[in-house]
């Protein structure tokens, strides 16, 4: 395999390549091949051999940007849903009494041990909106290099967006539901090129239909 | 044991032209149909067709393994159920799983098992649930070959696509992928194998029947040859799930930019 | 031992087997010494208990007049049942059957009754009405690995044993007098492997067991044949691993055959 069709899908399985790389992400080495460990995109990158996933859990680790909802809560803090293997707890020393269970909070992956147990840090309360779910290999493409994509959906539909690496969007803003069209076309159509001009174009079409609704 | 004892009949498993009761060659396959993403519900999800076999297979996981004391904290555990659906065979099968359906369970998910990075989730539970909706022999190498799927599908990390295949001997023949009528034969040989096609491992073997050493190595070669084939089928569907001209989408372009999701 | 601690003897098991040694001892293609003691019940038709190392497992044949399959009317049947008692091992639980014993007495009858060792025909009575049900039940005394070999060579020392009831005008068996001995055509030996990181060892103890990666059971017959396969466990084996595996399970079957089932 060369540069030319390094981007390809693989499944597990599967050579990435046979020459000496370093190794990225879901890639392991075997007998002097590297290997894919996942459905996904093989890329060689220079020197370094990686495969990026097209499907697949959240797997958290430290630094994540987490969009949780509480599910009750104890003496010390809450129990919260961040659609990780296990539900994390977020201490009140962040957070105020009295939360009801379905609050809405954004919080830093502090620590992940090896038991798969979340430590959860700068906790925030996030009132009113909606919530709506993305598998999370999709969040990089829902965020777009340097948020360039976070950036055209933001201005696109005027929403108030928080995209956690988790798979969660919490978004609030009078047009919420452009919003939600808009990330299930980056969902469905993530593997593919040009998104962020089709996006673009999405948005800019729908704004259109509803200016000339506003005058008909 | 449906085995038809009347040593009278006699049946001709392969003819002069070399053709089987069903017309395929001694080393051919049934026809086989990989379709990937079946069950929206689940994380990942395959159904197979292997001549009249049909498999849906479903994966839920890795996720909280409940109850809690069946969990490892060195690694994810995998759970895998086969079953028969009550109509599948010619009389009815009674639902409630049978000692038949909990050892090819325990058997077929210790075969994925060896396909998994289990130790990458510790702690955790990967459900690997199959049924089986129409059978004629050969279903739990079809299933392995559908759960497999599933897997990839859920983006479970893994080692290899786990792909089963059946050889054995029917009439003093040594064949692939046995239909019912040749699992009958009265000197019928089955040998259900699941192999790591990549790898060149097997991960699941089973015989019943008489052979000798030499029939069996032979066997096994047949087994290696031919299992490409069901390989590259479930190669090319999960791929024809994502094959879009001018692929090479950026996933990475805002990986683990979580800062920018921050609002204003 | 908890979980924990046979964690750690895991590792030693691996290690010492990188060092080319066993644990134990032995050697990769060594049986622990095997034990067999007859007559240990007498309302039994057939009956055999084997210690195989410290394993000790019993089988116990009987013969019950029953009706035969609609599409077998003239052939009688075995069925094997293997329980794991909860005076066997800590882990074990009273209660119904759960996948391991499951697994365990279908691979024991696999062999069996794939070798065609049995002459089901002849176990015929009335054709349509009445056959024999050799009812083979194994029961687990103590766990120290193995149980497969151990639980088949116990059934089929007591299948050689077996002794058909004399059944009187009503079709019920008449105690104590018998009809004459159960016929063998041949004599199914189980050789179980285990693979600890690259190494593959026969008769597991209990520690390999814990240690094992993948588990490998063949079952050979004195005519050169092989009856049944077995692979357990969530590792693999190479095809060139499972023709040794198989090539060693004809030697040391013909070993167990010479020195127990003669």
């Amino acid at each position: 395999m060369n540069e030319n069709n390094a981007k390809i899908v693989v499944v597990p399985g599967e050579v990435v390549t046979e020459e000496r790389k370093k190794l990225g992400q879901h890639v392991y080495l075997h007998q002097g091949r590297i290997y894919s460990d996942c459905l996904g995109m093989a890329r060689i990158d220079g020197d370094s051999a990686s495969v990026v996933p097209l499907e697949g859990k959240y797997v958290a680790q430290a630094g994540d940007l987490v969009v949780g909802v509480l599910i009750s809560e104890k003496f010390a803090g809450y129990t919260t849903d961040v659609n990780h293997f296990y539900p994390a707890f977020v201490s009140k020393k962040e957070l105020p009494e009295n939360l009801k269970p379905g609050t809405i909070v954004s919080a830093k992956v502090a620590h992940v041990n090896e038991m798969n147990e979340l430590e959860l840090e700068q906790s925030r309360v996030f009132y009113g909106g909606d919530l709506i779910s993305v598998s999370p290999v999709k969040i990089p493409r829902v965020i777009g290099r340097n948020g360039s994509m976070l950036e055209v959906l933001k201005r696109g539909t005027g929403c108030s967006m928080l995209v956690g690496r988790n798979g969660r969007i919490w978004l609030k803003g009078s047009n919420v539901g452009l919003a939600i069209k808009a990330v299930e076309i980056i969902e469905r159509e993530a593997h593919l090129d040009n998104l962020t001009d089709r996006v673009t174009s999405f948005l800019r079409e729908e704004g259109r239909k509803a200016e000339a609704a506003k005058y008909a | 044991m449906a085995k038809k004892t009347g040593s009278e009949e006699t049946v001709t498993y392969v003819d002069k032209s070399g053709k089987r009761l069903d017309g395929r060659k001694a080393d051919e396959l049934r026809k086989i149909k990989v379709e990937v993403g079946v069950i929206p519900r689940a994380d990942g999800s395959a159904y197979v067709e292997w001549g009249q076999n049909k498999v849906l297979a479903s994966v839920y996981g890795p996720r909280e393994c409940l109850p809690k004391h069946l969990a490892n904290p060195y690694k994810a555990i995998v759970r895998y159920t086969y079953r028969m659906a009550a109509f599948s065979v010619p009389d009815r099968k009674n639902p409630k799983p049978g000692r038949r359906e909990i050892e090819i369970s325990k058997v077929s998910g210790e075969a994925l098992a060896r396909a998994i990075f289990l130790e990458r989730f510790p702690n955790t539970a990967i459900d690997v649930d199959v049924e089986i909706l129409d059978s004629n022999a050969g279903t739990r190498v079809a299933a392995l070959t559908a759960a497999s799927v599933a897997l990839a599908d859920a983006g479970i990390p893994m080692r290899d696509l786990v792909a089963g295949i059946g050889v054995g001997k029917a009439g003093g023949h040594l064949l692939v992928d046995l239909n019912k009528a040749e699992e009958d034969a009265p000197d019928a040989v089955d040998i259900p194998m699941a192999i790591l096609p990549n790898l060149g491992e097997v991960v699941l073997l089973q015989l019943d029947g008489l052979m000798t050493q030499k029939e069996w190595e032979e066997s096994q070669k047949l087994a290696f040859q031919h299992v490409k084939k069901v390989y590259e089928l479930q190669k090319e569907a999960l791929k024809k799930k994502y094959a879009v001209e001018g692929n090479s989408g950026d996933m990475e372009a805002g990986a683990r930019a979580a800062e920018e999701g921050v609002v204003e | 031992m908890s979980q924990i601690l046979w964690n750690l003897s895991a590792d030693k098991v691996l290690a010492t087997l990188r060092e080319g040694k066993r644990s134990d001892g032995r050697k990769f293609d060594e049986y622990r010494p095997v034990q067999v003691i007859k007559n240990v019940s007498e309302n039994a038709d057939g009956i055999c208990r084997i210690k195989l190392g410290q394993t000790d497992v019993v089988a116990g044949i009987k013969m019950i007049p029953g009706e035969p399959f609609p599409d077998t009317p003239d052939a009688g049947t075995i069925s094997v049942g293997a329980e794991l008692l909860a005076l066997a091992d800590p882990t074990f639980e009273a209660g119904p059957p759960r996948e391991g014993s499951i697994e365990l007495s279908r691979v024991v009858d696999r062999g069996i009754r794939e070798s065609n060792c049995l002459d089901f025909k002849s176990l015929c009575i009335r054709e349509g009405e009445l056959v024999w049900v050799v009812f083979i039940d194994i029961y687990v005394l103590n766990f120290d690995g193995n149980l497969f070999d151990a639980c088949a060579l116990a059934a089929l020392i007591a299948l050689q044993d077996t002794k058909i009831p004399k059944l009187d005008d009503k079709d019920k068996p008449v105690k104590g007098e018998f009809a004459g001995k159960l016929k063998l055509a041949r004599k199914p030996v189980m050789c179980t492997f285990v693979k600890v990181g690259n190494s593959v060892v026969v008769d597991p103890s209990l520690a390999e067991e814990k240690a094992l990666d993948a588990r490998f059971s063949v079952t050979t017959t004195e005519d050169d044949f092989i009856s049944a396969f077995q692979k357990g466990g969530e590792g693999a084996f190479s095809p060139e691993e499972i023709n040794k595996c198989v090539a060693l399970a004809f030697k040391k079957g013909k070993e167990l055959r010479k020195q127990y089932c003669e």
